[in-house]
């Protein structure tokens, strides 16, 4: 079994000493009104290096099979579209395309930690392979020759499946794609976006939210209730707020000032609850390992 | 030595396109919008308060933020990310800025249409072009028409009426109107006292500076000096009509060279073409050999020292300090309007710096991945280290902002610029790999554009 958290701070991260000397205050601060629940926390972070408590890898198990299913969705769009291609159908496949689309998104959290597989899968820019190279040709061109790279984007989903199925799933990992997922739906959009010739884009980043909520809810709310009410309060309710702020009829409509700003606070809110968490700060390093 | 940096500027106006058009169905600004950000040569800038020997004010700083600060403006332009450093770049002009419907070449755009203001929309087809703001402090009146004799009045003017902007704090047009007074004309070695030639300027040049001061055949009261006064940058405060539609103010011939196209709509390309206009306009009769000799004046008086610098990671760290710098003064004071600003665009600036630097998904760039994800997660600490100082500010916990901004500067003093300088050779800063990143990219688009028609 591998294990899916190569996103921990690197050692050489500047700054990062100073960050856990920080929490620690934070932790400390937090102990007269938490005492009884934060004994586990603080003697996991007196014993020098911070353990995920083993409850929340469990919960972290209970994430899986939504993935799964999330993949499968993708998977299945995929292999309609496919179809639709060998049928020289292209309404068809760009709908197809779309759907699988939505599974993809809301899956981001976990995906971006098979650095490979993503750059196979969701290419960007420039893109040679995956959804982005389909997407040019069967909405910007309005060209059906996508077959090679459908299946390859089959073959690689697939292999993504396995994966989901073998790998151990750890809160760190999670934490750590959810901040990084975070990041990128508070990326500019002015240029049309992620998907910009599906014109999808305000669609993706709704699912990408809708994949942080879910992961959160799933994996973190209760622990991160039990420690720190308020906290947790703030989390839902910065959630709520990009999702409120993503109900725009257009892209061009977004405010992506405001939608920049509440995407880096909910990082912050997850870095000021890993330490809660017996987790390090999330990470926002992209990965190199699979 | 001159001619060396002529060619230099003709041979980048001649180079094929590198700019970057906007495209896909759900951009802000139309398709085919040109901003030219991703031009590896940007203006350099020159600051009054440097020149002299001293340091960029407070107020200077603050004045360059807000002028990058998309947030200054409203509407469209605000949506777009634009702010007036997009075509104001470095303080000077933008060539290559275009917007369809709204420009009739690059360099021109209508600045009273539906697009940035429907308020302000006059339906006439009226572009002008985007004039450079070196030495705008010798240069009033303001706008080509001269219509107002207060830079103040004029910025506030810009923000709220053209770019459709919320109504600006006093602090933040001073500001504005500090930066823009402290923005100097680039030195011109070719240029002595009171606008004459220096000794190192070829003959062509001197006989076309006794053509600029010579009377005109039909009106000896006139010459081309008695309004381009050479004591006075070139300028006299006026508005003339020279046959372009209208009244308009006379430009300074100063760093014109790097102005072009010329004339308020920017009609025309050179200065043989503007030469010919006034040689028809005030009958002058000027030989083949006088036009000549009046073009390579203006090349002489035109020029200026190293108008370009190569963009990359120094340049941007630099920008990015001299803007946060502004946090130093602004926290203890518990300015929270300008520490928002401040938050707002040094993390928007980094963002952008950010996509300097090819994340793994981009499989067009393979060299230095390793170096380029450890930038990246640089940039990307130094952005949430900044929304920290926001954040304890907009809860009133100055100290905890403070504490937070020396975490920014201790970052940004050497693990920050190390971490990028390991990853420039790999990143878009490098000529071949931008080259090579906006050529995929337009071959995805031109593929798309193709079947479109």
């Amino acid at each position: 079994m591998k294990h899916l958290n190569g996103s921990v701070a690197a050692a050489g991260e500047p700054a990062a000493s100073r960050h856990v000397a920080e929490d620690v205050d934070v932790v400390r601060g937090r102990v007269a009104r938490f005492l009884p629940r934060l004994v586990l926390v603080c003697t996991v972070l007196a014993a020098g290096a911070a353990r995920t408590e083993p409850l929340l890898d469990d919960a972290a198990e209970r994430y899986r099979p939504l993935m799964a299913e999330e993949t499968d969705r993708s998977l299945a769009g995929v292999r309609a579209m496919r179809e639709a291609v060998l049928a020289g159908d292209v309404d068809a496949a760009q709908k197809a395309w779309i759907v699988a689309r939505v599974g993809w998104e809301r899956a981001e959290v976990f995906t971006s930690g098979f650095t490979e597989l993503d750059r196979e899968i969701d290419a960007w820019p420039n893109a040679a392979t995956g959804f982005h190279a389909i997407e040019a040709k069967l909405f910007g061109a309005g060209r059906l020759d996508v077959r090679p790279e459908a299946d390859a984007l089959i073959f690689h989903l697939t292999d993504l499946r396995a994966k989901i199925r073998d790998t151990r799933l750890t809160a760190q990992g999670l934490l750590d794609g959810a901040a990084k997922l975070a990041y990128e739906v508070g990326e500019s959009k002015a240029d049309g976006g992620e998907s910009r010739f599906s014109g999808t884009s305000l669609d993706d980043m709704r699912n990408n939210v809708d994949g942080l909520d879910s992961v959160f809810r799933i994996v973190f709310a209760s622990a991160v209730e039990a420690r720190d009410a308020k906290l947790a309060e703030a989390i839902r309710g910065t959630i709520g707020q990009l999702q409120t702020l993503l109900q725009v009829p257009v892209l061009a409509r977004l405010d992506s000032r405001t939608l920049r700003a509440a995407s880096e606070e909910l990082i912050i809110a997850f870095q000021t609850a890993a330490p809660l968490l017996g987790l390090q700060r999330p990470s926002l390093q992209d990965l190199v390992q699979q | 030595m001159w001619k060396a940096a002529l060619a230099c500027w003709l041979a980048i106006l001649a180079m094929p396109a590198t700019a970057f058009p906007i495209h896909g169905s759900q951009t802000v600004l139309p398709v085919g919008s040109e901003l030219n950000e991703d031009a590896l040569e940007r203006p350099r800038e020159v600051f009054r308060s440097e020149a002299l020997g001293g340091r960029k004010s407070y107020l200077v700083n603050l004045g360059d933020l807000a002028f990058s600060s998309p947030t200054v403006l409203g509407g469209t332009a605000r949506q777009a990310g634009m702010s007036c450093s997009t075509c104001h770049v470095n303080g000077a002009s933008n060539p290559r800025f275009y917007i369809p419907g709204l420009s009739t070449r690059p360099g021109n755009f209508i600045t009273t249409s539906a697009l940035f203001n429907a308020k302000a929309n006059n339906r006439l087809l009226d572009p002008v072009t985007i004039p450079s703001l070196r030495g705008a402090r010798f240069l009033a009146p303001y706008g080509h028409d001269g219509r107002m004799t207060s830079l103040r009045d004029f910025v506030h003017n810009v923000i709220v009426n053209e770019f459709a902007g919320p109504e600006p704090s006093p602090q933040i047009v001073d500001a504005i109107v500090v930066y823009i007074h402290d923005i100097d004309f680039l030195p011109n070695p070719r240029l002595g006292p009171g606008g004459r030639l220096t000794a190192q300027v070829g003959e062509p040049a001197r006989r076309g500076e006794a053509l600029f001061v010579k009377p005109f055949p039909h009106d000896a009261g006139l010459s081309c000096a008695a309004c381009h006064v050479p004591s006075a940058a070139f300028v006299d405060h006026l508005q003339h009509d020279v046959g372009s539609g209208g009244f308009f103010k006379t430009p300074t011939l100063l760093n014109a060279n790097f102005n072009a196209p010329y004339f308020h709509d920017g009609r025309y390309d050179t200065y043989d073409r503007v030469v010919e206009h006034f040689d028809h306009l005030f009958g002058l009769s000027l030989s083949g050999g006088d036009q000549a000799d009046l073009v390579a004046y203006l090349k002489a008086v035109g020029d200026g020292r190293q108008p370009y610098e190569r963009d990359g990671v120094l340049p941007r760290l630099a920008e990015i300090m001299d803007f946060a710098s502004v946090l130093g003064a602004a926290i203890p004071a518990q300015d929270t309007e300008v520490i928002t600003l401040a938050v707002d665009t040094v993390g928007g600036e980094l963002r952008e710096l950010t996509e300097e630097f090819p994340s793994p998904k981009d499989t067009n760039v393979s060299a230095g991945r390793e170096e380029r994800r450890l930038a990246r997660a640089a940039l990307k600490d130094l952005v949430l280290c900044l929304r920290r100082v926001d954040l304890a500010a907009a809860g009133g916990r100055f100290d905890e902002a403070a504490d937070e901004y020396i975490n920014f500067r201790k970052l940004t003093a050497a693990a920050v610029p190390v971490a990028l300088q390991n990853a420039e050779p790999s990143s878009l800063f490098d000529p071949v790999i931008h080259d090579a990143h906006y050529a995929a990219l337009r071959q995805i688009y031109e593929a798309a554009d193709r079947s479109s028609r």
